[in-house]
């Protein structure tokens, strides 16, 4: 019972947390200073568990950093030239008060300066971690390559933003590894696929800016500053992979004297390489020619069960990729003065289409509007003064739509004045049961290579699969009926077979015998199920009960939806009546 | 009469002013003897006689120092002596004369009496009907302005050191001998560096801190530019020296959250979106919105000042400060007449009754068969157990399952909790606003789309949701001391 007192406090938690505020004194630096170089080391503050202990008994909230994180930072050589700098401000503004010009000058020219390439090593220490970040990094250049030059934040960052993102997108282009689009109301996300990373990147719109008051620029800077210096090294890194120019250089520079005409328009010499480029419509130099590609053939394995299966699928899935990459091939575009030239420009390049614009639109134009090569011109008013035969004209959503759905979509619904379907977004994947909507619906049949005229059909189909495998799950219902939602489900059982009653007579005209052949084998497998679920234990039935109870609310919110829809839709529909009677009159 | 001439030499009488009437009503003439109107102003004037010098004062006791005749010399010694000399002190005479040559100089750019006759004179025509009230008007500068602008005639001194060129003469001297040398070939020094500098131009220096000329290579390679200097030498020497930096631990690596960088807007943020994942995007903003009003609601409802009908009366206070004092009392009135009566503590009930000695053996002999009963069955019941064994088997397995569903359990919930932003600072991480456009606002192309709020505030918000900066509001401007305001006394008393 003997021995010292142990004071509170100086063990456990409470000795493995510090405050912000002791951090900084700790480290000798400002708070601005501290939390820079917490960003540029990638230390985030951490909640502790028992925030009163680590408080030392006050339960004021805090931020709390780990001891050992800020025992790390103290071993930071980027803290030094903090300091330096700190100094480096305090002279010049010395100097400045004293009007010593001279001192000012020389001062200037020893700008403490540092580097972050250590901690980009330290913090990313194989190429592909520094891939799996590149989703902030890209966001956060292209936003910032976006801004106005005023003030806000350096001219040099603006344009160092600008130039990462452009040399991003040539190499996307190069390398055709872009594979989704998605135009929403805040800006475009693109996805790509470098090096077996998914990457997603969010761009900003031309001209839509407003300052927000409520976020910290200063803040918003480091992040920036530290990822411009990771995405200039990982774009370094890409191009090599490709054997592509860094700096970039473009390709066939043949007739210089009358390019250099219309460049003297646009851009000084200086600029007008980084001009070109961001104009993306010219394929960029390769450090050698490259050997015509030989077809990576994967390795075959003898096939047993299962692992084929599998590898077919792969292989499939293969297969549409390659075809996905070369989906633009031998188009020719044409973009209008109205539509976005960057991101349109970006999407056909890197899916192998040819682009161009008028000359007055943009630097880097290949061909002019008269080009009787034309596929596709791509345009975003109502009517067309006079437009040319031997192209179709449609509206910028028929390229967007077309990435999506992997396929060259049929282009008589994106004419110039007619509506669109609605623009779906390719990031949501729905599970099975879930609702579908019947734009979704139509675009996968689309994809199964069934024609459009048959879309209705297959789309009768495609419920009716789904209404077999309901009535199955039924059949296993009336096992083990609830009381409680007994009639909710009759009356949905009745309506659900009117509807497949309905529709049933129409599928089933033409090919019978098939049908039936296809259908015993599926009785038969239906036969075994309602077997194998008999033989099952109690609490594995209980469970798979439940299971097929969620699969089964599932559908019926789907089936709900479905109805709301359809009502929409003939509400939609009844007022195009009304108003096109209205017109008439 | 429109002319008149006007001597002043002969002129005898200052104080007279001129006045020659005869002239047509119409064109009325004036004449006004400036020197004899400065003189009457003065009023001591005339008594001193001017002389024949010609000199005309303009002011008061202004005389000519040299035609004014001795002074009369009193007494010295005398008080009488000093008190002349008092009233007309030494050099007094010159020193108003001077003063008044200035006056004059000032006012009017030169000696009156050095002036021709046109200058002082001039036919008075009269006001022309134009020039009545409009010039006037026109013309007529504020009086403050006409105070504060200069009307000396005498025009201010040249800045001499403008025009001069401090050692002059030396630098004269000096680019003659530069002249001189420059014939024999030498040339002054700066020359000399300036041509070198032609001949050699500098090699530009590269500002270290312009970010967008840094040189990219690629870093993750084996021998890339930053570890160069490093290789093959030895660990410890590095470690020691500080060149090789610390190594980055672990838990570093992880990162603070596990929410994606990149949230993509739900399908109905689309710009064309459907009509279903729309209507859900809505719903979804709705509902916030529809939980931002309760909230306030429920503290305008607290905070709200009762009304006329429902604030408390005199009456209803009073009650409310006696609440529970009374019902006490109520309750106790009726039983302390009861009360009353009874005078000391009340008798203690009678306990149990001893027990006898048998009694007491014969409980504990009770006892003892009981704890001996409990025994014998527990050990009987431990025996039996062997044959139990499914069942305690059972219940094991039971046991066990119930932990690991506890513990999944536990896991689900640690993982929810990581999901959620943390407690980083003083604020609590709020959610951004739900971006959505109502059915009214969508636009029908992509030309007219109108985006809808900023990217710029998504990122930093997503950055506080992962948990990378902590959520800090802006940094008002506090002001240290409480401003005084104070009314001026003389607007003050003007109302």
């Amino acid at each position: 019972m003997g021995g010292l007192e142990k004071k509170k406090y100086e063990r456990g938690s409470a000795t493995n947390y510090i405050t912000r505020n002791k951090a900084r004194k700790k480290l000798q630096l400002s708070l601005p200073d501290f939390r820079r170089l917490c960003i540029l080391k990638g230390i985030y503050p951490h909640e502790p568990k028992h925030k009163k202990k680590v408080n030392k008994g006050s339960t004021a909230p805090r931020t709390f950093y780990l001891l050992k994180d800020i025992k790390f930072l103290l071993h930071e050589p980027i803290v030094n030239k903090f300091r330096d700098y700190k100094v480096f401000v305090r002279k010049l503004r010395k100097a400045y008060g004293k009007s010593e010009w001279n001192t000012v000058e020389r001062l200037k020219d020893n700008k403490p300066a540092y580097k972050l390439d250590h901690i980009i090593k330290e913090r990313y220490p194989t190429f592909i971690d520094a891939l799996r970040d590149l989703d902030d990094a890209l966001s956060m250049c292209f936003l910032f390559s976006t801004f106005p030059r005023t003030g806000k934040c350096h001219v040099q960052v603006i344009q160092l933003c600008r130039r990462l993102t452009v040399e991003f997108l040539n190499y996307i282009i190069a390398s055709r590894s872009l594979r989704k689009v998605f135009l929403s109301i805040k800006g475009i996300y693109y996805e790509a696929e470098v090096l077996g990373q998914p990457i997603v990147w969010i761009t900003p719109y031309a001209f839509s800016h407003n300052h927000p008051t409520d976020v910290d620029y200063r803040v918003m800077a480091t992040f920036t500053e530290f990822y411009t210096t990771l995405l200039g090294f990982v774009n370094f890194r890409l191009y090599q992979t490709l054997n592509l120019h860094y700096p970039p250089k473009l390709e066939g520079p043949g007739d210089k004297d009358s390019k250099d005409q219309d460049e003297g328009a646009y851009a000084m010499d200086s600029e007008s390489c980084l001009e070109k480029l961001s104009a993306l419509s010219a394929s960029l130099a390769r450090v050698m020619v490259p050997v015509t590609e030989e077809e990576v053939e994967m390795d075959e394995f003898p096939a047993d069960g299962e692992n084929a299966e599998q590898e077919e699928g792969l292989r499939k899935e293969r297969e549409a990729q390659e075809m996905h990459k070369k989906l633009f091939e031998g188009l020719k575009f044409f973009l209008n003065r109205e539509v976005p030239r960057e991101a349109l420009a970006f999407i056909i390049r890197s899916f192998g289409g040819d682009v161009s614009w008028d000359k007055s639109v943009c630097i880097g134009a290949t061909y002019s509007e008269n080009e009787p090569s034309i596929t596709h011109h791509i345009v975003d008013r109502p009517t067309q003064p006079n437009p040319v035969l031997g192209r179709y004209y449609v509206q910028p959503q028929w390229v967007f739509d077309s990435v999506n759905a992997r396929l060259r979509l049929p282009v008589e619904e994106y004419f110039p004045g007619v509506l669109l379907p609605p623009h779906l977004s390719p990031f949501v994947t729905e599970k099975e049961g879930d609702y579908v909507p019947p734009e979704k619906q139509k675009l996968l049949a689309l994809q199964r290579g069934e024609t459009p005229g048959y879309v209705n059909e297959s789309e009768d189909e495609d419920s009716e699969e789904d209404e077999e495998g309901e009535s199955d799950d039924q059949e296993e219902e009336e096992e083990e009926e609830e009381g409680s939602e007994k009639e909710e489900e009759v009356k949905l059982k009745v309506m659900e077979e009117q509807r497949t009653q309905g529709k049933k007579v129409g599928v089933t005209m033409g090919t019978l015998k098939l049908e039936d052949k296809h259908r015993l084998e599926q009785e038969e497998a239906n036969e075994a199920k309602r077997l194998a679920i008999m033989t099952m234990k109690k609490r594995e039935k209980y469970l798979y009960d439940k299971i097929m109870f969620g699969k089964r609310r599932k559908v019926r919110e789907a089936n709900k939806l479905a109805q709301k829809r359809k009502a929409h839709d003939e509400a939609v529909k009844a007022e195009k009546k009304k108003n096109k009677k209205a017109r008439r009159a | 009469m429109k002319k008149a001439t006007w001597r002043p030499a002969r002129r005898r009488q200052p104080e007279v002013r001129v006045w020659v009437s005869g002239s047509p009503p119409d064109i009325r003439c004036r004449k006004y003897d400036l020197r004899s109107f400065c003189n009457m102003v003065g009023g001591r004037g005339p008594k001193r006689d001017a002389g024949d010098s010609g000199f005309l004062g303009f002011r008061s006791g202004s005389v000519d120092p040299g035609t004014v005749r001795r002074r009369r010399r009193g007494p010295r010694n005398k008080k009488r002596g000093w008190r002349r000399l008092a009233e007309e002190p030494l050099g007094q005479e010159v020193d108003t004369f001077l003063e008044d040559v200035r006056l004059q100089e000032r006012a009017t750019g030169g000696l009156l009496s050095e002036t021709p006759d046109e200058n002082l004179f001039f036919v008075d025509k009269g006001r022309g009907e134009e020039d009545s009230k409009i010039k006037q008007d026109l013309k007529k500068s504020f009086w403050i302005d006409r105070v504060l602008e200069s009307n000396s005639k005498v025009p201010s001194p040249k800045n001499i050191l403008a025009h001069q060129v401090p050692n002059g003469k030396k630098l004269k001297r000096k680019q003659r001998l530069w002249e001189h040398l420059a014939q024999q070939g030498k040339q002054p020094r700066e020359v000399r560096k300036a041509q070198a500098r032609l001949l050699q131009p500098p090699t530009p220096k590269t500002p270290p801190s312009d970010p967008a000329d840094r040189p990219f290579y690629d870093l993750w390679a084996q021998d890339n530019p930053l570890d160069r200097p490093l290789v093959g030498q030895d660990t410890f020497f590095l470690e020691q020296t500080k060149k090789k930096g610390v190594k980055r631990p672990r838990r570093l690596q992880t990162k603070p959250s596990q929410a994606p960088a990149v949230e993509v807007i739900p399908s109905g943020g689309s710009y064309n979106p459907s009509f279903q994942a729309h209507q859900a995007l809505l719903q979804e903003a709705h509902e916030v919105e529809l939980q931002r009003q309760k909230v306030e609601e429920k503290l305008s409802r607290q905070l709200a000042f009762p009304t006329v009908d429902k604030a408390p009366t005199q009456e209803s206070a009073f009650k409310e400060l006696c609440e529970g004092l009374l019902e006490e009392s109520d309750e106790e009135t009726p039983a302390e007449p009861g009360d009353g009566d009874a005078d000391g503590p009340a008798p203690r009930p009678p306990g149990p009754e001893k027990k006898t000695e048998q009694q007491r053996r014969r409980e504990k002999e009770a006892r003892k068969l009981k704890a001996q009963q409990a025994a014998e069955r527990a050990a009987r019941k431990r025996r039996q157990e062997v044959f139990q064994l499914r069942g305690i088997r059972l219940q094991v397995a039971q046991r066990l399952t119930e932990l690991a569903r506890r513990r999944e359990r536990r896991r689900l919930k640690r993982l929810a909790e990581d999901e959620k932003p943390r407690r980083l600072g003083r604020l609590k991480y709020q959610a951004p606003d739900i971006d959505v456009q109502l059915s009214t606002e969508l636009a029908d192309s992509l030309r007219k789309l109108k985006p809808e709020g900023s990217i710029l505030r998504d990122r930093f918000k997503s950055f506080q949701r992962r948990n990378m900066i902590e959520p800090r509001e802006r940094a008002r401007f506090k002001r240290k001391y409480k401003v005084k305001l104070v009314e001026k006394r003389a607007f003050r008393e003007m109302q």
